[in-house]
């Protein structure tokens, strides 16, 4: 019963908008040749996954993200480990990280390109590094902020180094892990489909690109959709994932 | 699994802060704790008592003199920590952390489960063996790092405030049962605290430090008989002695001086 309430809590103004601009579009308010009503778009949405194309796109915009998040995921730890150890390498890697951090990813890759070559692989490091630079901010912010108190405590206990980083430093960061892979997720999959949208023959974004290209009004507005709804999917596997592996924190809605 | 004795020659901690100040928090600190003793160490707030702790449980390096842990068995002796906060690794359960002293000593999971569990039952804890810490109350958590303490097999348990947060019902309870556990135990106990009630409750000996740079100022026996529930029905000798641990803290004088220039 809750669970319905909060469910109509979070869906009224959602559906409050779909029904006005359904109404709107069909009493030729709005223009429907440039915002077609949503059940139009749903015939769209039905045409394009019986004709395959949009099972097609997204998963060419999966596999990149996919490939560029997890290669991201791998560096970005092991670049935090090595930060965390060694302090000359942070300090001298300071400046560094802060200006590709401040930088828009999006404007690097050119100079990928010039690196690789204008191809799949410039595309997907270009993920991937969007992807480590967050979980190396992350992942070092959360070890230092790891309470002394707890590893003070293991110690005294009598936790040698090894046994004081697995009871305490990895679970300690755990949390904060996941939420930053959470964002790490989101962050790449909207840097692939941008990427795709700028400089790509195949995925979602170039479908987007496509469609406005040809005026395409109805394929535009259902691919747009579809880019915000494996956002949402995403965030929400990742949620139930971080609250599986996490039981022991306080349930946030 | 004796418990040992303790002994603090001329100890000092000097601090350099970030400015480059030098701080002193301890300066010629002489304690010593027999084999079995339950000594509070009592005293303004600063008067690096925190740091004695650090030091005796061998997380902080005097800056001067030395201190000694003996045990009987001739081991290097361990100690057990328990703190005010923070007392518990909120990512395990209430078992595994009450178990996490004898896990580290690598004692096996039946066998450390099941001495754990006797210890929680004796506590009231039983059923709650797979919850997680903030799924109990202050007084239970604290409950658990005492628990925790005392099956780790540490022969010296070191306390910082460990019942401060509490309400004074549950304190109350928590200091009976503190007692009633190290009765059965007989572990050595150094507890820091800044309630003179609690001292006396507790201890059988109580040093008072001085404010920054901490020394002793005093240490008074208690001699009243156990168990102390003279919090009830406060006698003469316990009455005095609280008087004169407060004066000693310089709080009574103030009183005085307050009664007077009224």
């Amino acid at each position: 019963m809750t669970r319905t309430l909060r469910f109509a809590g979070s869906a009224w103004l959602t559906a409050l908008l779909l029904a006005g601009w359904e109404a709107m579009s069909r009493l030729r308010v709005l223009d429907p040749l440039f915002f077609p009503a949503p059940s139009t778009l749903l015939g769209t949405l039905r045409t394009l996954t019986v004709s395959g194309e949009i099972g097609r796109q997204v998963m060419y915009t999966l596999e990149r993200t996919a490939t560029g998040f997890g290669l991201g995921v791998i560096c970005g730890v092991a670049a935090s480990a090595v930060l965390t150890l060694s302090a000359r390498l942070r300090r001298a890697s300071e400046p560094l990280i802060s200006f590709l951090y401040s930088t828009p990813r999006l404007t690097l890759l050119p100079m990928v390109m010039l690196l690789v070559g204008v191809n799949n692989t410039a595309r997907i490091l270009l993920v991937a590094m969007g992807t480590a630079l967050l979980m190396m901010i992350q992942i070092s912010d959360a070890v230092r902020a790891v309470n002394r108190d707890f590893v003070d405590m293991a110690v005294n206990y009598g936790a040698g180094r090894l046994a004081v980083i697995r009871k305490v430093y990895l679970p300690a960061c755990l949390p904060q892990a996941f939420t930053a892979l959470r964002l790490a997720f989101s962050r790449a999959l909207v840097l692939t489909i941008s990427v795709e949208l700028l400089n790509c023959d195949d995925g979602l974004g170039s479908m987007i690109w496509n469609a406005w290209q040809t005026f395409a009004i109805e394929k535009l507005y259902v691919s747009i959709a579809l880019a915000g709804a494996l956002g949402l999917l995403f965030q929400w596997l990742f949620l139930q994932l971080e609250r599986r592996m996490t039981p022991w924190k306080e349930q946030t809605a | 699994m004796s418990a040992c004795t303790l002994r603090c020659d001329s100890l000092g901690v000097t601090y350099r802060s970030q400015a480059g100040k030098s701080m002193c928090a301890l300066r010629e600190l002489d304690i010593e704790v027999r084999r079995g003793e339950f000594v509070s160490v009592i005293g303004p707030s600063g008067c690096g008592k925190t740091t004695l702790l650090h030091i005796l449980a061998g997380l902080l390096e005097p800056t001067a003199g030395s201190f000694q842990l003996f045990e009987q068995d001739g081991q290097n002796s361990r100690t057990a920590l328990v703190f005010q906060e923070n007392s518990l690794f909120p990512w395990m359960n209430v078992m595994e952390n009450a178990a996490f002293g004898l896990e580290m000593r690598g004692v096996g999971k039946t066998e450390r489960e099941r001495r754990a569990s006797r210890m929680l039952e004796r506590l009231g804890l039983a059923g709650r063996e797979r919850d997680y810490p903030r799924q109990l109350s202050t007084g239970m958590k604290q409950r658990v790092a005492v628990v925790r303490a005392f099956v780790s097999e540490a022969p010296l348990l070191l306390m910082d405030e460990p019942f401060a947060a509490l309400d004074r019902q549950t304190r109350m309870r928590a200091q009976q049962e503190l007692v009633e556990l190290w009765e059965s135990q007989r572990k050595t106990v150094v507890f820091v605290t800044h309630d003179v009630d609690e001292a006396l409750i507790l201890s059988d000996r109580i040093v008072v430090l001085s404010a920054s740079p901490g020394t002793v100022l005093a240490e008074y026996r208690v001699a009243m008989e156990r168990p102390r529930g003279f919090l009830c029905e406060p006698d003469e000798e316990s009455y005095e002695l609280k008087r004169r641990i407060l004066a000693s803290l310089g709080l009574v004088a103030e009183l005085s001086q307050y009664s007077a220039a009224r």
